[in-house]
């Protein structure tokens, strides 16, 4: 028993959350979660591995069905308190196969091998004594073991637990498997090493891989960020035509299809960078809704009219660029833009504003493009966009799903609901990452290619971005 | 396998843009796998060992080697530029060696063209040194595609290369030609210059051109006499009268200038070029970004939080077709697992009701007494029926199951049971999804047996309506 790594059994009574629990910890969102009694048939084990080594596991466990008949005949085989783990285990050698008991054993058998016990209870419902039956039980297997007050529901009756519980557990803990914060996770865990000095070691590792790994994925996030944002604000859409169908097409007909074509493929980039992040936290099922990319019509990006006053007048430029910014959720310059738009403008600012007010001049460069015949063929481009607020909107929507998706929990199942708001937060962000991206967009919108220490600066700006947000979604809870 | 710190830049380059669609966690795992496997075998695990294992696993008849391609690209640029100069070696030297008897050769044209070749040599070096690239433009017109951001950084080294080889024929074929041309020919040098110079003073500069190889071939470093001798105008041509033989003696000079100024630094610029851009071919793969991100998922420990289970879709069936009724009055009630305290709703208390404890803290001794006087008092009765009063929150367990059967299998035929599951608080209705399980619950059970109810809505619940008001 010594060397082996620890094990750690969650029970309970059906329905408690014991499955949640354990798909937050081992962050798994593919384990069966229903509110329906025995979902959870037979014990399953998640073990932590670090270089295919196990340091812990978890093994989640059916509900007690039949606590008061087991506790019935561990009474009638027990001669004194000594003898108490070794009847447990005699219960579980005798009914294996035994259909009635086919839960019990299930729960009871790693603990009877040696596992620590992580008792669930739901916080949200009234304590009652009448699961003391099963807590006797636990007892009775002389194993080290910590309570955990889970929360399904809405109201709070974790006092009365905390206090009812303390009775029959060395630790008692607070944890919403659904809501908990990623440190939470970390401080149980580290509860959960405090239960046998042999097991302290593993987990104080486990917590501290799992801490570089969450650190080390922010950091990959920002660079699925950086490259997407790259091949959104660089994408040129083209298409080969004959001479007869350029001769059958208008060049607005062409340049709304190639438009139409150019936001599809813009969509298609952005979801495949949302399911690189999800799957970046291992989250495999996740059900998302969110508004698709778009611009309004009247700051169309290719629009020729839109783009020649822009040329003319810098202050309609940043009036626009506003306003697009707003919907984006991107941020306010208020350094740059306080004087020229006054208070009121600095409602729903935006930093892309100021991009597009800086860069103004240079927004020339045609969408639509139709290039010189050659073999017979003329190739017609469009894009790629020459308006830098739309790399922060695309750049806002990422930060934000990104957020979302690092702090679910894999207990979660509900729909992940991303909602357009109207934030401030890149006004937080300081002036050389500002300076960065907006440097990356002007690159890309002249489709020159980022060198790879360009790359790591945007990479850098971005998880700067995101550190931003992170605060400013803190703090406004 | 060999590499050359250009083709291992090169190809880890590639590599990494392979890559660069793979999930992080998986490129985690296989380079830590690689890392350990490197420590297993004794090894420390580096790029080269890298590319080596991805080749090897990736088996033979990989045609994509990008380094190679561009190996291969510059292996014909160089050879072009080799080619080059050599032609234009023999053609330079044959029209600096222009002699149809009549004129001398001038050896200050000698010098000066040298001087030239000196100068273009190291300004080919500071500009690779200086990453500056004027033929830029002729590359791209050339090459199909745009190179990489790597490849971009070490143009100017490798264009420096080429010119630097090109530069080396020409110097080699230029002293070839001349050796040929002293062989077959007479030549007869001498210098002139337009400028009001003394030979004493063009003896001191022909004196330090030679001073590298004077020790070593005495001979070689014209003397006073040859040069005051030497000296020509055009406008009067043959008139000093100077012995033949001394037009002549300028030729080994002529080869040790060549051979030191032009040959000479022509292959140690090449040798530097050739060092630089294997330094900065080493330096890029260090700071390779792709090289940083290596190197982090090769020392640092995947970590598997045990997500390989997957039971997502296994989930219990959760229709139900049963319906909760409405309450049916029953004189007896069985309070199951502590429900309805510390008090039953009004609704259940206004009739003279029988309330028993079963479940929960009650021993099952204590339900089989419930189960037995049950049966005793439900035998008189004409429609017979119990109502059980649940905990809503707490789902039905096996417990339950077992003590409903045993109550089926001692009541009397016909007793229909209601079961009445109880929101926390007792007056209010409980929550849809918490009476669901009970309605599968009573589909278990033997048909007719069983089926669930709620407390009647308002305004029939006087007590409910009482407390809210």
């Amino acid at each position: 028993m010594m060397n082996q790594k620890p094990v750690f059994a969650v029970v309970g009574h059906p329905n408690k959350g014991k499955s949640s629990v354990v798909a937050t910890l081992s962050q798994n969102d593919a384990i069966a979660i229903a509110l329906e009694p025995g979902t959870t048939r037979a014990g399953q084990a998640y073990p932590l591995t670090v270089d295919g080594q196990e340091l812990y596991t978890l093994v989640d466990t059916p509900g007690f069905q039949r606590p008061r008949r087991v506790l019935q005949w561990l009474e009638a085989h027990s001669l004194s308190a000594s003898d108490h783990p070794e009847t447990v285990r005699a219960f579980v050698l005798q009914h294996r196969g035994d259909d009635r008991f086919v839960d019990e054993c299930e729960l009871l058998a790693p603990i009877t091998e040696g596992a620590g016990i992580i008792y669930v209870v739901d916080g949200s419902v009234p304590y009652s004594t009448e699961h003391e039956a099963e807590m006797t039980i636990l007892r009775w297997t002389g194993r080290p073991s910590l309570a955990l007050i889970n929360s399904i529901g809405d109201d709070d009756y974790s006092d009365t637990w905390q206090s009812a519980l303390g009775q029959f557990f060395q630790v008692v803990r607070k944890f919403d498997a659904v809501r908990a914060p990623f440190e939470q996770h970390l401080s149980l865990l580290r509860a959960f090493g405090q239960l046998e000095p042999d097991w302290e070691q593993p987990l104080e590792q486990a917590t501290h891989l799992l801490s570089e790994q969450r650190r080390q994925r922010r950091q990959q996030a920002a660079q699925l960020i950086a490259r997407a944002l790259e091949d959104l604000m660089s994408w040129q859409e083209k298409r080969t035509l004959t001479l007869d169908q350029i001769a059958g097409t208008s060049d607005a007909t062409l340049a709304e299809t190639l438009r139409e074509r150019w936001y599809q493929r813009q969509r298609k980039r952005e979801q495949t960078l949302r399911v690189s992040i999800e799957h970046l936290y291992q989250h495999q099922r996740i059900q998302r809704q969110e508004a698709e990319l778009e611009w309004a019509s009247q700051h169309d990006l290719f629009s020729e009219d839109t783009r020649q006053h822009w040329a003319v007048s810098k202050k309609y430029l940043a009036g626009a660029g506003f306003g697009a910014g707003a919907v984006g959720g991107a941020g306010l310059d208020a350094l740059t833009l306080g004087s020229s738009l006054g208070a009121g403008a600095l409602i729903g600012g935006v930093l892309g504003a100021a991009g597009s007010y800086f860069y103004g001049d240079r927004l020339v460069l045609p969408a639509l493009n139709i290039g010189p015949i050659k073999d017979g063929l003329k190739t017609a481009s469009f894009g790629p966009v020459q308006d830098s607020q739309f790399g922060y909107v695309v750049l806002g929507r990422a930060v934000d799903h990104w957020w979302h998706i690092s702090h679910r929990n894999h207990a979660g199942r509900d729909l992940l609901e991303l909602e357009p708001a109207d934030h401030h937060w890149l006004e937080q962000l300081d002036k050389a990452s500002r300076r960065e991206i907006q440097k990356a967009f002007d690159r890309c919108r002249k489709q020159r290619s980022l060198s790879h220490s360009q790359r790591q600066d945007l990479a850098s700006a971005i998880e700067q971005a995101m550190a931003v947000y992170d605060d400013w979604r803190l703090n406004r809870a | 396998m060999s590499h050359n710190p250009l083709r291992l830049l090169l190809d880890f380059d590639d590599r990494i843009q392979r890559d660069r669609d793979q999930a992080p966690a998986f490129l985690h795992r296989r380079d830590r796998r690689f890392a350990l496997d490197c420590q297993q075998r004794g090894q420390s695990p580096d790029a080269a060992l890298w590319l080596e294992q991805m080749e090897r696993l990736s088996g033979p008849g990989n045609a994509r080697q990008a380094g190679r391609a561009v190996q291969q690209r510059w292996r014909r640029i160089n050879g072009g530029f080799a080619a080059a100069g050599a032609v234009f070696g023999v053609l330079t030297m044959a029209g600096l060696l222009f002699y149809d008897g009549g004129q001398r050769i001038n050896v200050t044209v000698i010098i000066a063209f040298v001087l030239l070749q000196l100068l273009l040599a190291l300004a080919t070096t500071v500009q690779s040194l200086a990453g500056w690239q004027p033929w830029s433009w002729l590359q791209r017109r050339l090459q199909a595609q745009p190179p990489g951001t790597t490849l971009a950084q070490l143009q100017p080294a490798l264009m420096a290369r080429a010119a630097h080889t090109g530069g080396s024929l020409f110097a080699l074929t230029g002293l070839l030609t001349l050796l040929v041309m002293l062989v077959v020919q007479d030549l007869a040098f001498g210098w002139s210059t337009t400028l009001n110079t003394a030979a004493q003073s063009y003896h001191s500069l022909i004196h330090a051109i030679a001073n590298p190889w004077s020790w070593l071939w005495p001979a070689a470093e014209p003397s006073r006499e040859l040069v005051e001798a030497t000296r020509f105008f055009r406008a009067s041509p043959g008139s000093t009268g100077t012995d033949p033989v001394q037009w002549g003696q300028w030729w080994p000079f002529v080869v040790m200038l060549w051979l030191t100024w032009v040959l000479l630094p022509r292959l140690l610029l090449l040798a530097l070029s050739q060092w630089l851009l294997a330094r900065k071919a080493e330096r890029l793969l260090q700071r390779h970004p792709g090289m940083q991100a290596l190197m982090y998922r090769m020392e640092t420990p995947t970590l598997d939080t045990g997500n390989q289970h997957n039971d997502a879709d296994d989930l219990p069936d959760t229709r139900t077709r049963a319906r909760p009724g409405q309450l049916q009055d029953s004189q007896y009630i069985i309070c199951w697992a502590g429900a309805g305290e510390p008090e039953l709703p009004q609704a259940l208390l206004a009739q003279d009701s029988r309330v028993l404890k079963a479940g929960g803290r009650a021993s099952l001794a204590e339900d089989d007494g419930v189960l037995e006087s049950l049966a005793e008092q439900l035998a008189g009765e004409r429609a017979p029926s119990v109502v059980l009063v649940t905990r809503s929150w707490e789902p039905p367990t096996g417990e339950l199951h077992d003590f409903l059967e045993q109550a089926r299998a001692r009541w009397p035929d016909g007793t229909t049971l209601t079961i009445l599951p109880l929101a926390p608080d007792a007056n209010r209705e409980p929550a849809e999804h918490l009476v669901q399980p009970w309605l599968r619950f009573t589909e278990r059970l033997p048909a007719g047996f069983a089926n669930v109810a709620l407390l009647p809505a308002l305004p029939d619940n006087p007590y409910h309506t009482g407390s809210t008001a």
